[in-house]
């Protein structure tokens, strides 16, 4: 399975009809093809969150479409919408978004619990998830005891458990410091040649010119430029 | 269909919040206990009452003049015989005995297996006899001067027997200062169930002063003995009540914020707003069911093997120390205080989980 998306007339105001009205996204139109690695750039507060967690569907814009393999994910009901979220989608958060308290393995592991799969292949899911993003040395710490970047790639490694098509990441570099960004460039390389589509929010320069890169999109004040 | 997978991680998740959940786990457990306690008190206090009267026969009838209990004679059991669809009169000697020297009354039973010298009582009385020396035997004081009697046998007390002190007729006759054709009250024996209460009403006929009491009257004073402890029962009630209402605020805030945070990435990764509710249901329906099992077992501990000590002066007051409680488990009460505990107990959880699972989940993006 590959992800192409095509966005169309895409609007997210926040707070609709009210006071404090704000216009997030506005007309979006962007088209990305399957297995392309497509940067998103942008100051503070231009919109590329926003527009992540819609393709995302974290949440639902206010009009418009967007096809993922031809299916509007703008307009599915909650379960759907969930399904597309855990089976088609990857996300890598800004602030990792591990779950406290469990182990690396367990937080890998959370996405799969979904599916009624027997152990041997949970196992084996999980573990060469582990192995793809570096961490399986750390697999039974707790995540509160690791480092930065050591939490960004066991939050990689449960973004790919599932075998996504499309990979999402919004600051990924954010929390990090020079070594690890460049590592998750790396990664990203990886991501290229495993024909993920990929969706990168960021305003870290360490992104520009790679060679690897498709498209580079530019938003200012929710709008493309 | 049951995901295990999904059913191991929610239990995995409960133990790692185990701490969160222990503050509703023991207040749980305590309301099931208190609450079970009750009942299993008020249970068996009831089958004791109702196995004595059902020792009864259907109609017992009391003599009244100026309103005060007098006794009846040979010539009312003969009047009475006469009436059809009576099969047997008994005449029963029972009454009370004033013990000054502690201010109690002790109630006073025929047992036609005792000799004239010998008497069968209560451990409550035991207790009190013993605080004046008396340990193997016992002096009445009668109309024509003392009446000694030996201690034969201590009985358990209950709620019917712990003032009780069982000997011969005749010695109860001296005790009670009653003649020899005079009884207290008569046990009529009807076997026709349907016309009980029509021969009630022509022994009233034919002695106005008569007071009769049916089998069904005398429930039905058991049941208002009852309603009387209803205060102290709204007591209970109450700080079951109160301590209900801090764990449904424990378990609400449970749910806001760190774990608020924790169901927007589970939302993130592909929970839909049903799997956050079943999470939810599994690890609350685990404690819950613990703490109901633990409830009701420290209850049937507490009360049957330990006697309840404090709820039970609550309810018999304090001569009650050596009334012993006959286990009963009454399963059907004991169900439907399941279902009034633990589905509020689990849909205060579910009801704010669902309320933030259906929020958008834009903070993990931050
Ligand atoms: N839930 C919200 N309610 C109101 N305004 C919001 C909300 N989320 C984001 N915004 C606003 O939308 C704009 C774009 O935000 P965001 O997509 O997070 O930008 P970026 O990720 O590019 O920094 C910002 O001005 C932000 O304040
Ligand atoms: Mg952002």
């Amino acid at each position: 399975m590959r992800s192409k998306i095509l966005i169309r007339n895409l609007y997210k105001i926040y707070n609709e009809k009210k006071e404090n009205e704000f216009f997030a996204l506005k007309n979006i139109n962007l088209n990305i093809k399957c297995g392309e690695i497509v940067i998103i750039k942008g100051i503070s507060g231009s919109g590329k969150s926003t527009l992540l967690s819609l393709i995302g569907a974290l949440s639902k814009p206010s009009s418009g479409d967007i096809l993922v393999n031809e299916q509007n994910i703008a307009k599915l009901p909650d379960i759907f919408s969930s399904q597309y979220r855990n089976e088609e989608v990857g996300f890598i958060f800004q602030s990792f978004n591990l779950v406290d308290g469990l182990s690396v393995y367990d937080n890998v592991k959370a996405p799969l619990v979904l599916s009624n799969i027997n152990q041997d292949e949970l196992k084996k899911k999980i573990n060469l998830a582990l192995e793809v993003a570096n961490i399986a040395h750390k697999s039974q710490q707790m995540v509160s005891n690791l480092s930065g970047g050591e939490k960004q790639r066991c939050a990689i490694a449960r973004a790919l458990v599932n075998s996504p098509s499309l990979i999402l990441a919004d600051e990924p570099t954010a929390n990090l410091d020079k070594n690890n960004s460049l590592i998750f460039v790396d990664i990203l390389k990886k991501f290229k040649q495993l024909n993920k589509t990929v969706v990168v929010a960021t305003h870290d320069t360490i992104f520009d010119n790679l060679a690897f890169v498709d498209t580079y999109v530019n938003i200012e004040d929710g709008a493309i430029i | 269909m049951i995901n295990k997978n999904f059913v191991d991680f929610s239990i995995l998740l409960l133990l790692k919040d185990k701490k969160e959940y222990l503050f509703s786990f023991f207040i749980f457990t305590f309301i099931v206990f208190l609450a079970s306690s009750i009942l299993f008190i008020s249970d068996s206090i009831k089958h004791d009452l109702f196995i004595a009267l059902d020792k009864q026969h259907q109609i017992i009838v009391k003599n009244t003049k100026s309103g005060r209990y007098t006794p009846l004679s040979e010539e009312h059991i003969d009047s009475i015989l006469q009436i059809s669809g009576v099969d047997n009169v008994k005449g029963k000697v029972d009454g009370y005995y004033y013990f000054a020297q502690d201010r109690r009354y002790f109630h006073i039973v025929v047992d036609e297996s005792l000799d004239e010298h010998s008497m069968i009582i209560s451990s409550e009385i035991k207790s009190i006899l013993a605080k004046f020396k008396y340990t193997t035997q016992f002096n009445f004081l009668t109309q024509d001067g003392i009446t000694s009697l030996d201690i034969k046998k201590v009985i358990k007390s209950n709620i019917i027997s712990n003032d009780v002190i069982l000997v011969n007729e005749d010695i109860a006759r001296k005790i009670l200062n009653m003649d020899e054709d005079e009884y207290s009250y008569l046990d009529v024996l009807v076997p026709n169930n349907s016309e009980i209460d029509f021969i009630s009403l022509k022994i009233v006929d034919l002695y106005p002063d008569i007071k009769v009491k049916t089998k069904n009257d005398l429930k039905s004073d058991y049941e208002y003995v009852f309603y009387y402890k209803g205060g102290i029962f709204m007591i209970l009630y109450i700080v079951s009540m109160i301590s209900f209402f801090i764990l449904l605020k424990n378990q609400i805030s449970s749910v806001f914020g760190e774990k608020k945070r924790e169901i927007a990435i589970f939302r993130s990764i592909g929970f839909a707003i049903k799997d956050i509710i079943f999470l939810k249901f599994i690890q609350n329906s685990v404690v819950a069911l613990c703490s109901y099992f633990l409830g009701v077992f420290l209850a049937y501990i507490f009360v049957f093997i330990f006697g309840a000590p404090l709820l039970k002066n609550i309810f018999l007051g304090h001569d009650a120390s050596h009334i012993i409680f006959t286990p009963i488990v009454d399963v059907k009460t004991l169900f439907v205080m399941f279902i009034f505990t633990v589905i509020p107990f689990l849909a205060s959880i579910l009801l704010p989980a669902w309320k933030i699972a259906v929020e958008d989940m834009s903070e993990v993006i931050k």
